[in-house]
């Protein structure tokens, strides 16, 4: 999935906040910023946008420079870096602390637009250049004019410490029953109890779905635990196909134990290895919110399509074990939510009802595939797992680690 | 922490229980966005394909009216049509839907600036279009299927509009499910594909939990070549024979549900939209010789005209020809339009669409006609004129595969109006 910057959760050592210092050798000619000579009349240029404009300066010295003619209403401000480092700005409020707007890596010399809706109220800008402390600019009163655009105060990498620990915890503990379930899993399969794996199988699979393993979360070990065939020179047939969809494959497919060793003990083997990196590694709290958007992406692309069904047709039940993995970031998000997401309440009970929908997917201790599903309900599934991401989609932006000084 | 705040005390995203609608309502007009060319709506004028006429330039067409002036306005170059499945729970949810779908047709109609919401989520415009939706660019069709009536899903089925049925299997026919019926039609058309896909997304991605898309084709509407009305892909000239959309009268007698016809009182100002989905046989079309084409469907293939006229509005004379010796009795025109007074009230609107949608699994081009009519009784009208083409000779080169019956509804009248609102509002089953 796109993003920008690295967003890698698993990664031998953490980052430090900001990670790349870029600061240093760039050379930047020292551009003087009048303070936007076309505000100077303060009055709306003509932009090719049709919204007044306002040029501002980034820089140490004079963050919020040029911003001399307030008005309420969606407007642009373009944000000139004077400096000669690269700068974050924020366009925010000073009473509160809450975010309007951010524009990140304005580069030396280049001038970028962030584009608000203000109302009545007060506002300033906050630069912060990657390697110097931020500096908040004159304070603006607006007066009247209607209500702003919406704005969150910032989540900092120290907010995000403790829940990141927390889930890391979490996490290992269920990489311990993983360990232990893979086991049974190839024990199974080693005696030649071929019924045993294919009932071992899926409790195992979604003991792993509920870790929340999308995009990239456990790196390369990912790809060999849980990958398809998608990407390897012979597809399903590659043998370097391995992992719990390699033996899916094999269990549904009538395949022979005598098959199946090798790679129900690589199974094994592989997840005892993540297990053991992952309780040496730290993840970056700063990807704690993209988890809890991007795990549902994972199952709208691979789970609710049948993409990742080698033939036991338990997608649904991997949706469900993927609802879980979301709850369990979303939980230690929660407090820094509450009081930023005003969307939270409506998120939660989204939350329940897909739940309440995919648990009726298991009758009997059966999961219906995806591809059985009546079109009512194939509708009604995509509909709400798609309402979902769509809502979460804020919890990553709002939950992003900021710089506050 | 502080949280979320801003200085007006108003919070940004505060969604609807499962949609983005209302809150993301676009900036436009505050900030000087296009208003819509004409707020009144009622007697809004569009031009059609006339006789002679240069291919006109279409106005911008108007959200706001009595009337989806949508239904009435010339073909655009490029069309979506969307039948979605509404998966919202309940009538409330309904509600909210529509209301929605309103609010942001509203918006990609009116033009704006898309708006900005900072921090608390990513842009809540796809960008397509750049910073600013131009106002005119796009026009919004929303019409409603038999299904959202039925009596379980949202206790409407006492207001349905009367004459709305489940499109039937004709003989000619081959339909498939997948590419049949629907809850709602969205019809989104442009001047550019970018302007209709841009409406796509954004008005999916503000009602993901409210509705889910049951199919979707594409169309395009051909340049007059070189004049007059434009082609259809067998290589003729569709639709000269419409109705004349600029004259209100005979819109009221043949287009809108008008009051005394017996409808819910909620339906006054809808239109019956009948939507057919035609795979074309092109390869085997381009292997009949001239002649035979042009007895099929009763006009010459380069100019239009009909076999005994000499230009393309030039009006055939039936009588003159009882035997059908210029004219074929069993021709596309004179099956479909006998041009008697009896048969007078049974013209439909017709606003068909080119489609091309790639190869079959045999390498045969798959393109066709995207096949969309209004009318005020479509057993009156379609469902007579179609009984009277079955068997037609043309039937060898054609295959209905999909569509649906939808009722196209009133216009919505001002800003606080929205899609369905006299429906949803309305007491019990209430009578025009």
């Amino acid at each position: 999935m796109p993003r920008s910057g690295p967003k890698k959760l698993f990664t031998p050592r953490a980052c430090g906040i900001g990670g790349a210092l870029l600061a240093g050798g760039l050379l930047a000619g020292l551009v003087v910023a009048g303070g936007g000579a076309a505000d100077g009349a303060g009055r709306a240029p003509a932009a090719a946008d049709g919204l007044p404009h306002t040029s501002v300066e980034v820089s140490s010295g004079g963050c919020g420079r040029g911003w001399r003619h307030a008005r309420p209403g969606t407007q642009v401000f373009d944000l000139h870096n004077t400096s000669d480092v690269a700068a974050e700005v924020y366009l925010k409020s000073p009473r509160t602390g809450a975010l309007y707007g951010e524009v990140e890596g304005v580069g030396p010399g280049t001038t970028r637009q962030l584009r608000v809706r203000l109302g009545g109220g007060t506002y300033a800008f906050m630069c912060l250049p990657d390697d110097a402390d931020a500096v908040t600019g004159p304070t603006v009163r607006i007066r009247g004019g209607g209500t702003g655009g919406p704005a969150a105060a910032p989540v900092t990498e120290h907010d995000l410490i403790p829940p990141a620990l927390d889930y890391q915890k979490w996490v290992g503990r269920g990489l311990d029953e993983l360990v232990g379930r893979t086991g049974q899993l190839r024990d199974a399969v080693a005696r030649g109890d071929l019924a045993g794996a294919r009932h071992a199988w899926l409790p195992a699979h979604l003991t792993y779905e509920r870790l929340g393993a999308a995009y990239g979360t456990f790196g390369d070990a990912d790809r060999k635990i849980n990958g398809t065939g998608a990407g390897l020179p012979r597809g399903d047939r590659d043998p370097g196909f391995s992992g719990f969809h390699r033996l899916e494959y094999g269990l549904w497919h009538g395949e022979s134990a005598g098959a199946l060793r090798a790679p129900a003990a690589a199974l094994a083997a592989d997840v005892r290895r993540l297990r053991d990196d992952w309780a040496q590694a730290r993840m970056e709290p700063a990807d704690l919110g993209l988890r809890a958007h991007e795990i549902l992406e994972n199952t709208l692309q691979f789970e609710l399509t049948g993409r990742t069904d080698h033939g036991s047709g338990s997608n649904l039940a991997t949706a469900r074990a993927n609802l879980d993995g979301t709850r369990a970031v979303l939980s230690r998000l929660r407090p820094l939510l509450v009081s930023r997401y005003p969307g939270l309440p409506a998120l939660e009970r989204e939350l329940d009802r897909a739940q309440d929908l995919l648990d009726g997917f298991r009758r009997g201790g059966r999961w219906t595939a995806p591809d059985q599903l009546d079109r009512s309900r194939r509708e009604r599934t995509d509909a709400l797992l798609g309402d979902l991401v769509e809502r979460l989609a804020s919890v990553a932006t709002l939950c992003d680690a900021r710089r506050t000084v | 922490m502080s949280g979320m705040s801003d200085g007006s005390g108003v919070h940004g995203v505060g969604r609807r229980r499962f949609l983005r609608g209302a809150a993301l309502a676009g900036a436009g007009l505050a900030a000087g966005g296009a208003a819509p060319a004409d707020g009144s709506g009622a007697g809004v004028t569009v031009p059609t394909p006339g006789p002679a006429a240069a291919p006109p330039v279409p106005p911008p067409v108007a959200f706001h009216g009595v009337h989806q002036a949508s239904v009435l306005a010339t073909p655009r170059r490029v069309t979506a049509f969307t039948a979605f499945d509404v998966t919202a729970g309940d009538r409330r949810e309904l509600a909210d839907l529509l209301r929605t779908v309103t609010d942001r047709a509203r918006f990609l109609t009116g033009g704006g600036t898309p708006e900005s919401v900072g921090i608390t989520g990513p842009p809540t415009d796809s960008g397509l279009l750049g910073a600013r939706v131009p106002g005119g660019a796009l026009s919004v069709t929303l019409g409603v299927g038999a299904a959202l009536f039925a009596a379980d899903r949202f206790g409407l089925h006492d207001r349905a509009p009367r004459r709305l049925t489940t499109m039937p299997v004709f003989p000619d026919d081959d339909l498939r499910a997948d590419w049949c019926h629907g809850d709602l039609s969205l019809q989104l058309a442009a001047d550019d594909p970018d302007t209709v896909l841009h409406a796509l997304r954004d008005i999916a991605r503000h009602t993901r939990g409210g509705m889910q898309v049951r199919w979707r084709l594409d169309g395009f509407a051909s340049p007059p070549r070189p004049s007059g009305t434009p082609r259809n892909l067998l290589g003729f000239k569709d639709g000269t024979a419409n109705p004349d959309a600029r004259s209100a009268r005979e819109m009221d007698r043949l287009v809108w549900v008008g009051r005394g016809a017996g409808e819910p009182g909620w339906a006054v100002g809808g239109s019956y939209q009948v939507v057919r989905l035609i795979r074309m046989l092109v390869e085997f079309w381009d292997r009949v010789s001239l002649s035979e084409q042009e007895r099929m469907f009763g006009r010459a293939r380069e100019s239009g005209a009909p076999l005994d006229g000499d230009r393309e509005h030039d009006a055939p004379d039936y009588p003159r020809d009882p035997k059908g010796e210029v004219i074929p009795l069993d021709s596309h025109i004179r099956l479909a339009n006998p041009r008697t007074a009896a048969t007078a009230d049974q013209r439909i609107l017709r606003r068909a669409y080119n489609y091309d949608r790639g190869v079959d699994s045999n390498g045969n081009l798959d393109m066709g006609l995207l096949f969309c009519c209004y009318q005020q009784d479509p057993a009156r009208q379609f469902e007579t004129v179609q009984r009277r083409l079955a068997g037609e000779p043309l039937t060898d080169y054609i295959t209905p595969f999909g569509g649906g019956y939808f009722f196209a509804l009133p216009g919505v009248r001002d800003e606080a109006d929205w899609f369905g609102r006299a429906l949803l509002t309305q007491k019990g089953s209430e009578r025009s």
